[in-house]
């Protein structure tokens, strides 16, 4: 059924306007739920210099890197997606998102890979696994944990994100929302890029930054 | 600022792009502490282009980027206030029990 | 000059009202499934009451246990387990969706001339996630309960033996309704206003809805994820606080209080909106200066945030940091001081009526006067050291929320009871009830303040025998304020059904609320309304409502 504008609202205008700023203040909250991780992430890095220099220089760099494009590029597919949809567009509109999603599970498959990388490498959360014997500082226990930590909460969060945009390909392709209502869409797409930037400050804190001059 | 055009879309995935090569090259610099600044800089860029061409948030009304910077200090303000702990703390007066130094950083 | 007048006319008997929210559909599909803001409110008051009374029974258990030193009626870790998942149940089954979930929701759209809320469909989401959470919570509860207390510390609530993975996931749901709340509230704030309405005309339990709104919606989060935290390390073991892995138990506590230090005044805003409300009304005037009201609640809701810290000073942060956050939390306490002045201010050359709303704000204002001064005592570093985990700060915080906000509800439930039923409750015995909980709430927590600052640690099981006659004295207070509790609740639901028929506007008000009939039609207003006039200018006669 096509989008139409709800009867508590004067028109859509005002309707996306509202759709808009809800979708705004939501990623709000989901940059403050992140925040607590990244709070503890300084807070630990403060307290563990060199451990934390140790574990990003032991981190699968180029895992994380081609993850790292790998979400570029589906917001940019994503964001030209809204475009099409907004010019009315709405075939090239679904493959465009449709390459985005596609994009995050591809995402979410070289996470895996990377995991299970780092499983036979006996690296594992908590601090168990063959590697921390060999290795007894205790704040590389802590990188690795928390990596594990936040960058699986972010993968969680691309796969909801694809089942957002999943839903949504199905409201293009079916032409329930269209160039007179391309607003959700539109918000979806905005999650997405939240998603995309959370991963833009994960990378360099747990691949880039080692504090330690050779 | 209307909604980007398909090229501006292109042009800022490019720079995204090259950033990131920039922030890549730079891990093997060996900046010391300097890397922190110049790779957390980098990101935040990044992060800047995100939200002005992608997310499109110069055209939300000023409530909504002001909502959503709101946020952004409640993050700094918690992670200026617990780093600010962790920094200014002193031993306890009967000596550092064994296991915890990590935690006396000042 | 100002007049005090104890005799409350009684309305003439009214027919019944034509079609409202209330009779317009009576299936349970109806209720369940109603986007209907009013609707809402009900099934969350219904929920929220349900929450306080298993609250209330948890404290009644362990005040009872508290009769004798050593063992009473339960074992030590019994007791663990009831003043936690009383903290747990009574802040977030009760005190925290309280008045905004059951009287923001009925009134907000109505006060502001909408029709709904901004998103209604998610409106409804919210109450199912709230009972999906309390349910959740009883599970854990059935499961055995959590002992930790309702703060979650690191490193034990890592290593309890007690239900901890389905109580902190309990609250993890119920925090993502809180959160839609407060995101609905803020764009129906922002866009939904009538023509012409604003913001320094709209009533100002509307300001109070959106302040709260802004903590709820920016602070949840960060208990969501302290919450979640908690939940791993019980579950996986990770060890995110455990020195030996590179933990620092402290940082636990910096993230828990980042939340729940702008939680208490999530609690407290909506009740100082419902004060304003009921002070402007029973004094027939206008606020003493609206404009003070406004920006202190934006201070409270913005401050606020800054100061969790005192709750760390004897938790091993530095010296430097507990003077930032001592100093932060003095500035705080001035806007809850403009706010005191402020409503005594406007009975000023009022005409006041003692209404038992207006009983339970004299007892409002002198509790949380009380309360306040004895939060601006312990957040004195120096204090804190001798008062911090006694009797004297447990005493402090129920001063606030249960002798101010859970007061303050009750007000509530009073004064809005004829807009929402259509019906007046019975003004003599809201007088006794209002006398008993006072009194009882006095009785069971002034001699904590004294307990504490003698040296009873506070989550203890057995106590010194010297502590003992306090004890019991705080007990049998406990359980009169529990009876005054059962005595209103019951008097309100007989007034439900058999209450006098209530008038449009029986208060003789002028927020705008009043404008439209007891109980409002379905849609809010009969015709579409346009505010003529401020919310609170008792120099002009109250409108004439149509049913």
């Amino acid at each position: 059924m096509p989008e139409h504008v709800a009867g508590h609202f004067e028109d859509m205008e005002k309707q996306a306007h509202a759709a808009r700023f809800g979708m705004w203040v939501f990623l709000g909250t989901e940059i403050l739920f992140f925040s607590g991780l990244f709070a503890l992430y300084i807070g630990y890095r403060v307290e563990h210099p060199r451990g934390f220099d140790v574990g990003v220089e032991h981190n699968t760099l180029v895992y994380g890197s081609v993850n790292t494009a790998v979400l570029l590029v589906s917001s940019y597919f994503v964001a030209l997606g809204v475009h099409e949809l907004r010019l009315g567009r709405n075939r090239l509109s679904a493959w465009l998102v449709g390459i985005t999603i596609l994009l995050g599970l591809a995402f979410l498959g070289i996470k895996t890979a990377e995991y299970l990388h780092h499983f036979s490498e006996g690296i594992y959360p908590g601090g168990s696994g063959r590697f921390f014997e060999e290795h007894r500082d205790p704040g590389l226990k802590m990188f690795f944990t928390l990596y594990f930590c936040m960058t699986g909460l972010h993968a969680i969060h691309v796969l909801v994100g694809c089942g957002v945009l999943a839903f949504l390909l199905y409201k293009v392709a079916t032409r329930s929302i269209g160039a007179w209502a391309p607003h959700p869409l539109a918000i979806g797409a905005i999650y997405w890029h939240l998603i995309d930037v959370i991963w833009i400050f994960l990378w360099p804190l747990f691949y880039l930054v080692t504090g330690r001059v050779r | 600022m209307r909604e980007p055009t398909p090229r501006a879309l292109l042009l800022t995935l490019v720079a995204l792009l090259v950033l990131a090569g920039v922030s890549l090259a730079f891990r093997f610099a060996h900046l010391g502490d300097f890397g922190f600044a110049v790779a957390l800089g980098i990101a935040a860029i990044k992060a800047v282009l995100v939200g002005l061409v992608f997310m499109e948030i110069t055209v939300e009304k000023p409530t909504v980027r002001f909502a959503f910077a709101a946020c952004l200090s409640l993050f700094a303000l918690m992670i200026a206030l617990l780093v600010a702990d962790i920094v200014t703390r002193s031993p306890p007066p009967l000596g550092t029990p064994p296991g915890t130094e990590a935690r006396y950083k000042g | 000059m100002t007049t005090v007048d104890i005799a409350v006319p009684v309305p003439a008997r009214r027919p019944a009202p034509r079609e409202s929210y209330l009779n317009v559909a009576h299936t349970v599909k109806s209720w369940a499934l109603t986007t209907d803001h009013k609707r809402i409110g009900i099934l969350y008051l219904v929920t929220t009451i349900l929450g306080m009374a298993l609250g209330g029974v948890f404290a009644l258990v362990l005040r009872t246990e508290h009769l004798s030193p050593g063992p009473t009626i339960v074992d030590a870790y019994t007791y663990n387990r009831l003043f936690t998942m009383h903290g747990i149940t009574m802040v977030w089954l009760f005190m925290i969706p309280s008045i905004p979930t059951a009287f923001g929701n009925f009134l907000l759209p109505i006060m502001i001339g909408a029709k709904d809320v901004a998103f209604p469909r998610l409106n409804l989401l919210s109450y199912y996630i709230y009972l999906l959470g309390s349910i959740w919570v009883l599970i854990a509860l059935w499961a055995g309960g959590c002992d930790t207390g309702w703060t979650f510390y690191a490193p034990y609530s890592t290593h309890s033996p007690s239900a901890v993975v389905p109580t902190v996931f309990g609250i993890f749901i119920l925090g993502w309704s809180t959160i839609i709340t407060g995101v609905n509230f803020i764009v129906t704030i922002h866009t939904m206003r009538a023509k012409g309405l604003g913001w320094f005309r709209m009533p100002l339990f509307v300001w109070a809805m959106y302040g709260v709104s802004i903590i709820q919606t920016l602070a949840t989060p960060v208990l969501a994820i302290s919450l979640l935290v908690v939940g791993i390390d019980h579950w996986f073991d990770w060890g995110l606080f455990d020195p030996a892995r590179g933990g620092d138990p402290v940082l636990y506590q910096h993230l828990f209080w980042f939340y729940s230090h702008p939680a208490v005044y999530i609690m407290i805003l909506p009740a100082m909106g419902v004060i304003i409300e009921v002070v402007c009304t029973f004094s027939h005037k206008n606020p003493a200066s609206y404009k003070a009201i406004a920006y202190s609640t934006l201070g409270i809701a913005f401050v606020g945030f800054a100061t969790w810290g005192h709750h760390m000073f004897v938790a091993g942060i530095s010296v430097f940091d507990a003077a930032a956050f001592g100093v932060l939390s003095m500035l705080v306490a001035i806007f809850s001081a403009i706010k005191v002045f402020t409503w005594v201010l406007t009975m000023r050359r009022g005409s006041v009526v003692v209404t038992t709303p207006m009983l339970y704000f004299f007892a409002f204002l002198f509790l949380f006067v009380f309360g306040g001064m004895t939060g601006v005592a312990v957040a004195t570093q120096s204090l804190d050291v001798h008062w911090h985990d006694t009797y004297f700060v447990v005493a402090h915080f129920h001063f606030i929320m249960v002798g101010s906000t859970m007061t303050a509800w009750l007000a509530a439930l009073h004064y809005w009871f004829p807009k929402i039923t259509g019906r007046m409750y019975p003004e003599r015995l809201g007088y006794v009830g209002a006398t008993l909980v006072f009194s009882g709430f006095f009785m069971t927590f002034f001699p904590q303040f004294l307990l504490g600052n003698a040296g009873m640690p506070r989550r203890y099981y057995d106590y010194a025998p010297r502590f003992q006659p306090l004890h019991v004295v705080s007990t049998v207070g406990a359980w009169i304020l529990g009876a005054a509790m059962i005595w209103t609740l019951t008097y309100l639901l007989v007034a439900l059904f058999r209450g006098e028929r209530a008038p449009a506007n029986p208060w003789d008000s002028r927020s705008y609320e009043w404008l439209t009939p007891s109980p409002p039609p379905k849609h809010n207003f009969v015709r579409e309304p346009v505010f003529t006039r401020d919310p609170y200018d008792y120099t002009v006669p109250a409108e004439e409502v149509h049913a």
